[in-house]
C-alpha cells in the first residue's frame, strides 16, 4: 500500500543527472576565478562546474531541467553532507534570474557560493551553517531569456524562448524590434505628432512626460519601440520573440490571460522543473529571489501589504503604444435603424447577476499580522548588511515565484533586485511605501513587455518626480552610460523621428564592478537568514514509575532556532505540515495522556517548549524511542528507558 | 397473362434470392433482428479500465474507417488514458471540422460516465448510413471521446471497497506522518463492502435491529436497553500508529487540478500543488492545446440529475450575456432530453468548485462546456402516482424505505449486504455488514443503465450538433463606375453556438477567425451591412470594418450563432475574387466569382 511521492516526483522531473565532483582541495579555493562580470550561460556554467569541483564533498552540481532551447536549470547544494541527511535539515533557497534581464542576481549566486565555500574552514558562523543547514542555489531560473544581454542587439527581454501570440493575431513572434539606428540597442523612438499625448518634461529635455490638460500641457509626441511595423497591422513592436515571463506565471496573484504571464499558471518548462523541485523539497524553511520586485529593501507594511512599484515611465509610455492591439477585430453588427439610431441602443445588459450565497473565501494576500515582525526584522537586517537602502526600478509582482514562497507554500519567501540606488549621505531612508492599488495589468496592453517595468500604474503625474528622474540622476552621478540622448533617424513609414531613452540592462542591473562586494554581502546576508531557522529538539524526558508496569512518560519538546516552526500564514494555508511527536509504543499500551502520535501546528523559536505526558504500561527497563519530525525545523529523537 | 408474367418474374427471383441465401446460410444465420448490429456490447453492468479498452479497440477494427483509438498518457498506476478518434476522412482532416470532446469519470467512483462514453462511439457507429442523422454528424463532425480519465480510480473503484476512489493513486500523505497511503481500508472477509461491525450484548447494548426491518440497526432512547454495541467499521490500523484508516490511497480531487480559477489547498480542498500537476490533467490538457478544433466539452460526473455550466465560483464573475443566451438553449433543450436533470450553474446551484475542468475549457480555451451529472434518485419511481406515494412517510415506499422496497422487489436484493457472523481479529465473535453495496445509490440500477447512456448521448450530440459551422451564402456584384465594384458576401453559421464565444474573445484564448480576400483587385474598404433585403431602400451606413490589412480581416469576437453576415467589399480592379471565411472552431467556407 505504501509508496514514496519521492518517485512520483522524480518520475517528472526525468532528467536529472547528478555532478559529485570529488578531487581538488578546499585550500586551493582562495585561488578561485573571478566571477564580477555578467556571464553568458556557457561562462556561468563552466564557473559552476569549476566552482563544485574545488568545493569538493560539500558542493553539488545537478540540472533540474532543460529549457526549450536545451539549457540546464542548474541547481547547486552547499552542505557539509557529514550529519544529518540534507532533506532532513532545513533549507534556504536562492533562486535568480526569473526576468531575462535581470542577471545581477545570478552573479550574486555565483558571489555567494564563492563565499561559503571559501570561509568554511575560517569563519564559525559559515561553519555551523553548513554543517546543519543546506544551501539550494538555482542561478538561472531563465538562461534562454538571459543570453539575449550577451546578443549583439540588446532588447532587453525579460521572457523565455517559448513562442507566444501576443497580439493574437494567429502569427507568431512576427513583430520583433529593428536596431533602426545600429547603436546595438533597442530604445525608443520619439515622432512629432499633434495627436500625441506626450511632451518633453521641462525639467529634463531627455525625459519625457504625459502632458496634462489640466495643466495647460498640450501633447506633441507619439512614443514607440524602436522598430517597424513588420507585419502590417498598424503597431509596431507588438509581438517579439518569445515567450513567457517566468515572474509571471507561478501560482499566487497569477494576471490570468495577459499576453507575458503564459497560457497558464506552471505552464513553462522552467517554472514546472522549479515547482516539482520544491513540492519534493519540503525542508526549505526559507526562499530567497533575486527579481525585480522587492519585500527587503522596503518590508511590507502594517498592514501586510508590499511597497508600490517603482516603474520607469518611458517604458510604459512606448508600451501604450500597442495597448489597443488586443481590440482590433472586435465586429459588432449595425444598428437596426442606421442613421436613426433605435431601440437597441436602450437594450439591457443580458447580464444578470445571479444570488448572493455561498461567497467562499478568498485567498490571503497580505502577509499575516503574526509573521510581519518576522519580516520587518529580517529587512531591517538586510539593509544593514548590504548597505542598500533605496529601491532601483521594480514592477509588482503578479504570479512572482517570492510571492508563492510565502503564500502558497508558506515560508519566510523574500525578493530583493540585488542592488539599489545610491543616495546622497543624510538621506531620509525609506519606509514602507505607499500602496499601489490591488488593480492588476489592464489585459491587451502587450508590446514588448519584455521592457515594460510595471504596468500603467506609479506613472508620475503631474510636476511629481518619477522613477524616470531618480534613475536619470543616480545614472549621471555615478557616471554610467545609461542613457542614450535623442537622435534624429528617418523611418521608413514614420518619417522623421528620434531614437533614445534608457539602454537595456542598465536600468535592471548594476555596474559589473559591484558584483564582488555586493555579492560578499549576500553571502553574509545568507548565512544571516539561516541562522534563523527554527531547530526542533527533545529538551527533556521524565520517566517516573507507579508500580505494576504503570509509568508516566513526559517530554518537552523546544524550539531552539529563532523563527516558528510554522509562519502563522504557513499554518492557515495548511502548507507547512505540523510537527509530529511520537512515542513508539503499541497504541493500547497507553492507558492515558496523549496519544501515541500527536501533531503540534507551530512552536514560536527562541526555546519556546511544548510538553507531552503518557501513562503507560510496560515492563522495567524497556527502552521507548520518541521522535519528533518537524518538515522545517529537522527532527530528533531519543531513547527512554522504563524504570 | 400480366399476372402470370410478374409472377413468373416474381418466383424466379424468389428462388434466385432462395438460392443466393441458402448459400450464404451456411456461413451466417439470417436474422430478422431489428437492426442488426455489427458490434455487441451491453450496457447493463460496468466494464472495468480493460474491458472498456478492449471494446473501444473492437469496435476500432469493426470500422477501421472511422475509429481510431488513441493513448494521450499513463495514469500514476500506468494505466493508458485510452480514448477513440470518431472522423469519417471523407469529408476532410480532423482539423477542419468541429470538434466535441466527451469524457467521463474523472472522479473513480463515477463510472456510469465511462459506460455512456462506450455507448456514444457504438451508437454512431452502429446506426451510421441507417439513421439519416446519425449520418450527418458523423459526417460533420469530429468526435473524441474518453471513457475513463481516471483509469487508476475507476479500477480502484471496481476491484476493492468503493470507499475513497473519488481521487486518483497518485499518493498523498493525508495525515502528516512523513508516510504515503500506509493505512487504507482493509475488506477483512474479501467481500468488496467496508462493514460496520456489531456486538450482540443482550441487553448491555445501546443499539438494536429495527422491529420491522431488522437490517437497519437503530439507536435505543435514553433509559431504554439495546442488545447491540456498535464497534465502528472494518479496518485496521496498518501502520500502528493509534488510528485506524486514516491514510488511503490518492486524496486529491482530480477535478480541481484545472488551470482556471485554480487555488491552493486551503481555499479549495485536494487542488495539489499546482494546475496540471496531475497525470491526467496534464495528459488532458496538452491534448486540448494540440486540438483547437474543439468547440464542445462535456464532462460526465455522478450524481443527482443535473446538467452543469460554469462558473465553478462567483468571484469569476457570470459569463457575457452573448454566451448565458447559447448556454441557456442548449441547457434548456437538455432539461426535455434528459427527464429528473436540472440545468444549473456550479457555484450557484451546486457547491462553488475552483480548478474544475470545464472551468479550464470555458474560460482557457474558449470551448462550450457542460458536465452532467448523471442519475437522480427520483429516477427509482418515475411515474407521477410513485413519486407522491414516496412523499408520504406512511407508505412502503417511503422516503426512508423505498430505497429497501427497490433493492427487495427490483433487483431481489442485490444491493444489500445483511448482517452475518464474523470472526474478528481483535474483537472476536461479532456481526458485520448494514451497509448497502458501492454501486448503489450514485450508480443506477443497472437495468436502467442503457436509458441513461442513450439520453445523455442525445444530449451531447444535440451540443454537438449545434456548434458552429460556417457556410458562404449568396454574393452579389455592382459595379459603382470606373472599374470600383462593390462586392456583398454572406458567410452563413446556421447553429446556435458562435465560431468564438465571448469569454474567449475577452480571454483572447481563440485565434481570431479570419476573412480573407484572393484576386488581383484592391480593396477600397470593408463593411458590415445588417441587412442586405432594406439596404438599398433605407441606406444606412454600412460600419466600416477599421483595420491594416483588409485583404486579411481579424475578426476577434468571432461569427455568432443563428447568424448571416453579409460583408461589403469596394474594390478596383477585375477579374476572379475568392472570399474565405476561416475559423478554427467552425471550419473554413469559401466563395469565388468574378467582377
Amino acid at each position: 500500500m505504501s509508496k514514496t511521492s519521492a518517485s512520483f516526483f522524480l518520475r517528472s522531473s526525468l532528467r536529472i543527472f547528478v555532478l559529485f565532483l570529488l578531487g581538488a582541495n578546499l585550500s586551493g579555493w582562495a585561488n578561485a576565478q573571478d566571477y564580477a562580470k555578467y556571464q553568458s550561460y556557457d561562462e556561468m556554467t563552466k564557473s559552476l562546474k569549476q566552482m563544485v569541483k574545488s568545493g569538493k564533498k560539500f558542493a553539488k552540481l545537478e540540472s533540474i531541467g532543460k529549457t526549450l532551447q536545451g539549457r540546464n536549470i542548474w541547481l547547486v547544494t552547499l552542505a557539509n553532507p557529514d550529519g544529518a541527511a540534507l532533506n532532513d535539515r532545513p533549507g534556504l533557497l536562492a533562486a535568480a534570474n526569473f526576468e531575462g534581464d535581470h542577471l545581477i542576481g545570478s552573479q550574486l549566486s555565483l558571489e555567494m557560493i564563492d563565499y561559503l565555500l571559501k570561509n568554511y574552514s575560517t569563519d564559525a558562523e559559515v561553519k555551523k551553517t553548513m554543517d546543519e543547514h543546506v544551501y539550494y542555489f538555482i542561478p538561472r531560473m531563465n538562461p534562454d531569456g538571459a543570453e539575449a544581454m550577451f546578443a549583439k542587439i540588446k532588447t532587453g527581454k525579460k521572457t523565455n524562448a517559448h513562442k507566444f501570440d501576443d497580439d493574437n493575431d494567429g502569427r507568431l513572434d512576427e513583430d520583433g524590434p529593428e536596431d533602426l539606428n545600429k547603436d546595438g540597442y533597442i530604445t525608443v523612438m520619439r515622432l512629432k505628432d499633434a495627436n500625441g499625448r506626450y511632451m518633453v518634461d521641462p525639467k529634463d529635455a531627455r525625459l519625457m512626460k504625459k502632458a496634462d490638460p489640466a495643466q495647460g500641457e498640450t501633447g506633441v509626441y507619439k512614443l514607440y519601440w524602436e522598430g517597424v511595423d513588420n507585419d502590417g497591422d498598424g503597431f509596431i513592436d507588438e509581438d517579439p520573440p518569445g515567450g513567457t515571463d517566468l515572474n509571471r506565471n507561478f501560482q499566487h496573484a497569477y494576471p490570468y490571460y495577459k499576453p507575458d504571464a503564459g497560457k497558464y499558471m506552471v505552464s513553462e518548462a522552467e517554472s514546472r522543473a522549479l515547482m516539482d523541485w520544491v513540492v519534493a523539497h519540503r525542508n526549505v524553511a526559507a526562499v530567497l529571489t533575486f527579481s525585480e520586485s522587492d519585500n527587503l529593501i522596503v518590508p511590507p507594511n502594517a498592514k501586510g501589504k508590499l511597497s508600490s512599484d517603482k516603474s520607469i515611465d518611458l517604458f510604459q509610455f512606448a508600451g501604450e503604444s500597442n495597448s489597443e492591439v488586443r481590440k482590433v477585430g472586435m465586429i459588432t453588427a449595425p444598428r437596426r435603424f442606421g442613421r436613426f439610431g433605435g431601440m437597441s441602443m436602450f437594450r439591457r445588459s443580458q447580464q444578470q447577476q445571479s444570488g448572493r450565497s455561498r461567497i467562499p473565501r478568498k485567498p490571503v494576500t497580505t502577509v499575516n499580522k503574526a509573521d510581519l515582525a518576522y519580516f520587518t526584522k529580517i529587512s531591517k537586517k538586510y539593509r544593514e548588511i548590504t548597505g542598500i537602502k533605496n529601491q532601483p526600478p521594480l514592477r509588482t509582482p503578479e504570479g512572482a515565484f517570492f510571492q508563492y514562497g510565502y503564500f502558497q507554500y508558506g515560508v519566510p519567501s523574500f525578493s530583493t533586485p540585488g542592488w539599489g540606488l545610491h543616495e546622497p549621505a543624510g538621506k531620509k531612508e525609506k519606509t514602507a511605501g505607499s500602496m499601489g492599488s490591488k488593480e492588476g495589468v489592464k489585459a491587451g496592453s502587450s508590446a514588448m513587455r519584455g521592457r515594460m517595468m510595471g504596468a500603467g500604474r506609479g506613472v508620475a503625474k503631474g510636476n511629481k518626480r518619477g522613477m524616470d528622474a531618480k534613475l536619470l540622476k543616480w545614472m549621471d552621478r555615478e557616471k554610467i552610460n545609461g542613457f542614450i540622448d535623442w537622435q534624429t533617424f528617418k523611418h521608413p513609414t514614420l518619417g522623421q523621428v528620434e531614437i533614445g531613452g534608457f539602454i537595456p540592462y542598465a536600468v535592471t542591473n548594476p555596474p559589473a564592478g559591484r558584483i564582488k562586494e555586493l555579492g560578499e554581502k549576500h553571502g553574509k546576508f545568507a548565512v544571516y537568514l539561516s541562522s534563523l531557522f527554527p531547530r526542533i529538539r527533545i529538551a527533556k524526558t521524565e520517566v517516573e514509575n507507579h508500580g505494576g508496569g504503570i509509568f508516566t512518560v513526559k517530554a518537552e519538546i523546544e524550539n531552539s532556532g529563532f523563527l516558528p516552526t510554522a509562519l502563522q500564514h504557513g499554518v492557515v494555508s495548511g502548507s507547512v505540515k505540523p510537527t509530529m511527536v511520537q512515542l513508539e509504543v503499541k497504541p493500547d499500551q497507553i492507558i492515558s495522556g496523549n496519544n501515541k502520535t500527536n501533531f503540534f501546528q507551530s512552536l514560536a523559536g527562541s526555546k519556546n517548549r511544548q510538553k507531552y505526558e503518557w501513562i503507560i504500561k510496560g515492563k522495567t527497563g524497556a527502552k521507548i524511542e520518541l521522535k519528533v519530525v518537524s518538515q522545517k525545523a529537522g527532527s530528533d529523537k531519543t531513547v527512554i528507558t522504563l524504570q | 397473362m400480366k399476372i402470370f408474367q410478374n409472377n413468373c418474374v416474381f418466383i424466379s427471383t424468389l428462388f434466385f434470392v432462395f438460392y443466393l441465401s441458402s448459400s450464404l446460410v451456411f456461413a451466417q444465420k439470417k436474422y430478422a433482428s431489428d437492426p442488426q448490429f455489427k458490434v455487441k456490447i451491453d450496457f447493463d453492468r460496468w466494464h472495468d479500465v480493460h474491458e472498456l479498452d478492449d471494446d473501444m479497440k473492437r469496435l476500432e477494427k469493426t470500422y477501421p474507417k472511422f475509429l481510431k483509438t488513441i493513448v494521450i498518457g499513463k495514469s500514476y498506476n500506468g494505466l493508458p488514458f485510452m480514448g477513440t478518434i470518431i472522423n469519417n476522412p471523407d469529408t476532410g482532416p480532423e482539423m477542419s471540422k468541429a470538434a466535441m470532446y466527451i469524457e467521463a469519470n474523472v472522479h473513480g467512483n463515477e463510472i456510469q460516465g465511462g459506460e455512456v462514453c462506450l455507448y456514444t462511439i457504438w451508437y454512431l457507429m452502429e446506426n451510421y448510413g441507417r439513421i439519416d442523422k446519425v449520418t450527418q454528424l458523423v459526417d460533420e463532425r469530429v468526435f473524441y471521446i474518453f471513457p475513463t480519465v481516471n483509469p487508476d480510480g475507476r479500477q480502484y473503484f471496481l476491484e476493492g471497497t468503493g470507499g475513497g476512489a473519488r481521487s486518483g493513486q497518485v499518493p498523498v500523505d493525508n495525515d502528516n506522518d512523513g508516510l504515503y497511503d500506509e493505512d487504507g481500508p482493509n475488506d477483512l472477509n474479501g467481500n468488496g463492502v467496508i462493514e460496520q461491525i456489531i456486538k450482540y450484548v443482550p441487553g448491555k447494548g445501546d443499539y438494536r435491529k429495527n422491529v420491522d426491518d431488522p437490517r437497519i440497526l437503530e439507536r435505543v432512547k435514553f433509559g431504554e436497553k439495546g442488545d447491540y454495541i456498535l464497534l465502528g467499521s472494518e479496518g485496521i490500523d496498518d501502520d500502528g500508529d493509534g488510528m485506524v484508516n486514516e491514510d488511503g490511497p490518492g486524496g486529491y480531487d482530480p477535478n480541481r487540478n484545472y488551470a482556471a480559477d485554480w487555488q491552493p489547498n486551503y481555499i479549495q480542498n485536494g487542488a495539489m500543488d499546482y494546475p496540471f500537476q496531475l497525470p491526467h490533467s496534464r495528459a488532458e490538457n496538452e491534448f486540448w492545446l494540440a486540438h483547437p478544433n474543439i468547440a464542445g466539452v462535456q464532462s460526465y460526473h455522478n450524481a443527482g440529475g443535473m446538467i452543469l455550466r460554469g462558473p465553478g465560483a462567483k468571484w469569476q464573475g457570470e459569463y457575457p450575456g452573448k454566451d448565458i443566451s447559447v448556454y441557456d438553449k442548449l441547457g434548456k433543450k437538455g432539461e426535455r432530453i434528459l427527464p429528473f436533470y436540472r440545468y444549473m450553474i456550479i457555484w450557484k446551484d451546486l457547491y462553488t468548485v475552483h480548478g474544475g475542468s470545464i472551468d479550464w475549457t470555458n474560460d482557457g480555451l474558449g470551448i462550450i462546456s457542460f458536465s452532467n451529472e448523471l442519475w437522480s434518485r427520483r429516477q427509482y419511481f418515475t411515474s407521477s402516482e410513485l413519486q407522491k406515494q414516496t412523499g408520504d412517510p406512511n407508505s412502503p415506499i417511503s422516503r426512508q424505505k423505498s430505497r429497501y422496497f427497490f433493492n427487495d422487489r427490483l433487483e431481489f436484493g442485490d444491493e444489500f449486504v445483511d448482517w452475518h457472523e464474523f470472526n474478528h481479529p481483535q474483537y472476536g465473535k461479532v456481526e458485520m455488514g448494514g451497509r448497502w453495496k458501492k454501486t448503489m445509490g450514485r450508480l443506477p440500477p443497472r437495468f436502467m443503465n442503457e436509458e441513461l447512456c442513450h439520453r445523455n448521448m442525445a444530449f451531447s450530440l444535440y451540443q454537438a450538433d449545434q456548434m458552429p459551422l460556417m457556410q458562404a451564402g449568396e454574393h452579389s456584384v455592382k459595379k459603382l463606375g470606373g472599374n470600383v465594384y462593390r462586392v456583398w458576401v454572406d458567410f452563413i453559421n446556421p447553429k446556435l453556438a458562435p465560431t468564438i464565444t465571448a469569454k474567449a474573445a475577452e480571454n483572447s484564448v481563440v485565434q481570431p477567425d479570419l476573412l480573407l480576400l484572393k484576386g488581383n483587385v484592391d480593396v477600397v474598404s470593408v463593411s458590415l451591412v445588417r441587412d442586405k433585403k432594406t439596404q438599398d431602400y433605407i441606406k444606412p451606413v454600412t460600419k466600416r470594418i477599421d483595420q491594416h490589412d483588409l485583404k486579411r480581416i481579424m475578426i476577434r469576437n468571432g461569427h455568432p450563432g443563428k447568424t448571416t453576415r453579409t460583408f461589403q467589399y469596394l474594390v478596383k480592379g477585375s477579374g476572379k475574387i475568392t472570399v474565405i471565411y476561416d475559423s478554427v472552431k467552425g471550419g473554413k467556407a469559401s466563395t469565388s466569382f468574378s467582377l
